[in-house]
């Protein structure tokens, strides 16, 4: 069994947000999707669930289109940050019809589960979801993903609203449903580091293209920081992949992402270190920022 | 099990290493059963893959072993093996960071030996 787009291409407006993007979504692995603001990650995360239509290419669950097909969209379950405005018709909803509403999609739901969340939340199901803070809205997104008891299952920035402790409360149960249940979670954040653990493969989205798609613990250790005086740096990278340099006065650093086979040169008189997934992250992703 | 992670490396590894302490600490036995890569990934929020990653390190080391159906038990002569372990890395570990550091103060040897018989 597997998720898998190929060639996907998506245009709002003339312009392209995903450009061909091909990618396999394997059974029973925590994928996370990381990448800046406008990088595509809803987009790509919404054609996947076939909510919204691919402008090309092809999405498909163990060799069956996706796309207004029943069965394949049972099994699949994206979960986003709920808008509730006005124009989104929701402010004026209560979560429990929500709640109900997102049962009768999936013919897995968990009733045990929504109650045990609702009361480890401490949400009060009669309130409206315009009058729900953002922090509950959050918490909503997280009910409905894990209830779904979907094979494939989407959160699309669910800790964006969350406090540092039930962020960790999330990720804590993500983990438990995970190891009891084999589902395959992809969660997109902008909070990285918390998450870097948590997630087994990491794919970097940027510009609408995938830059990444690898082992994050492999991705983490192919990247070192080197830092020295500035020949130094230069000739203990020479030939490798070098990313957002740095220097002040003498002194010079950069991020390197070495292939299979490749070392920094440690004859030189240089530092070298360790960095985490979200040093790489804006190594790769960030040097416009910084020029 | 219960030290923090930290970033200078890879958590499998830390995963291992910190297992192989409670050993030597004697906060596990041998012959007694060590925690399960769910509950390793749940205590510390790492991705179960890489709790079981750490662990078998420690399997293909004939530190931990595998009871079918129950789980992973410390090997009888763990301890001493992880005692003999960590010594021959001694060196490389603790004593070349040293002299490395030493050097680059302009230490010598001999002050450096005395600097070590004053701790004792």
């Amino acid at each position: 069994m597997s998720l898998h787009c190929e060639n996907v291409v998506k245009t709002y407006g003339g312009k392209d947000v995903l450009h061909d993007v091909t990618l396999d979504l394997k059974p029973g692995k925590i994928y996370g999707l990381i990448g800046r603001n406008g990088a595509g990650k809803t987009t790509l995360l919404s054609i996947l669930a076939a909510q919204n239509p691919a402008s090309r290419g092809t999405v498909t669950l163990d060799g069956e289109p996706v796309w207004e097909n029943r069965k394949s969209l049972a099994k699949i379950c994206c979960s986003r940050e709920l808008n509730a405005n006005a124009e989104s018709g929701l402010a004026a909803m209560k979560a429990k019809e929500y709640l109900r509403i997102a049962a009768t999609y999936y013919d897995g739901w968990d009733k045990a589960l929504e109650e045990r969340l609702v009361k480890l939340f401490d949400l009060n199901v009669k309130k409206k979801l315009g009058k729900m803070s953002k922090g509950m809205l959050s918490m909503m997104t997280i009910i409905v993903a894990l209830c779904s008891r979907a094979p494939y299952t989407f959160l699309d920035e669910p800790v964006a609203g969350l406090d540092v402790v039930a962020r960790e409360q999330f990720y804590k149960l993500l983990l438990e449903e995970y190891a009891s249940s084999g589902r395959t979670f992809v969660v997109s954040t902008h909070i990285i580091e918390e998450a870097a653990d948590v997630l087994e493969e990491v794919i970097i989205l940027h510009e609408g293209r995938i830059l990444i798609e690898a082992d994050t613990q492999a991705f983490v250790d192919s990247a070192v920081h080197v830092s020295g005086k500035i020949e130094e740096v230069d000739a203990a990278t020479a030939g490798l992949e070098v990313h957002h340099p740095e220097t002040v006065g003498r002194s010079k650093g950069v991020t390197v992402f070495l292939k299979p086979g490749q070392r920094v040169d440690g004859s030189r008189d240089v530092s070298v270190q360790p960095v985490s997934l979200q040093r790489a992250f804006v190594a790769l992703c960030g040097e416009e920022a910084a020029r | 099990m219960n030290e923090r992670l930290t970033e200078q490396k890879s958590i499998y590894l830390q995963i291992s290493e910190m297992i192989e302490t409670d050993i030597l600490r004697e906060i596990l036995l041998e012959e007694e059963q060590v925690p399960s890569t769910n509950e390793l990934a749940k205590l510390y929020t790492i991705n179960p893959a890489t709790a079981a990653k750490g662990i078998g390190l420690l399997v293909d080391e004939g530190i931990l072993y595998k009871r079918r159906g129950i789980g992973m038990f410390v090997s009888k002569g763990a301890r001493e093996k992880i005692l003999s372990k960590r010594k021959a890395a001694f060196a490389e570990n603790h004593v070349a960071p040293l002299l490395a550091e030493a050097r680059s103060l302009g230490i010598s040897k001999e002050e450096l030996l005395t600097m070590i018989g004053e701790r004792n």
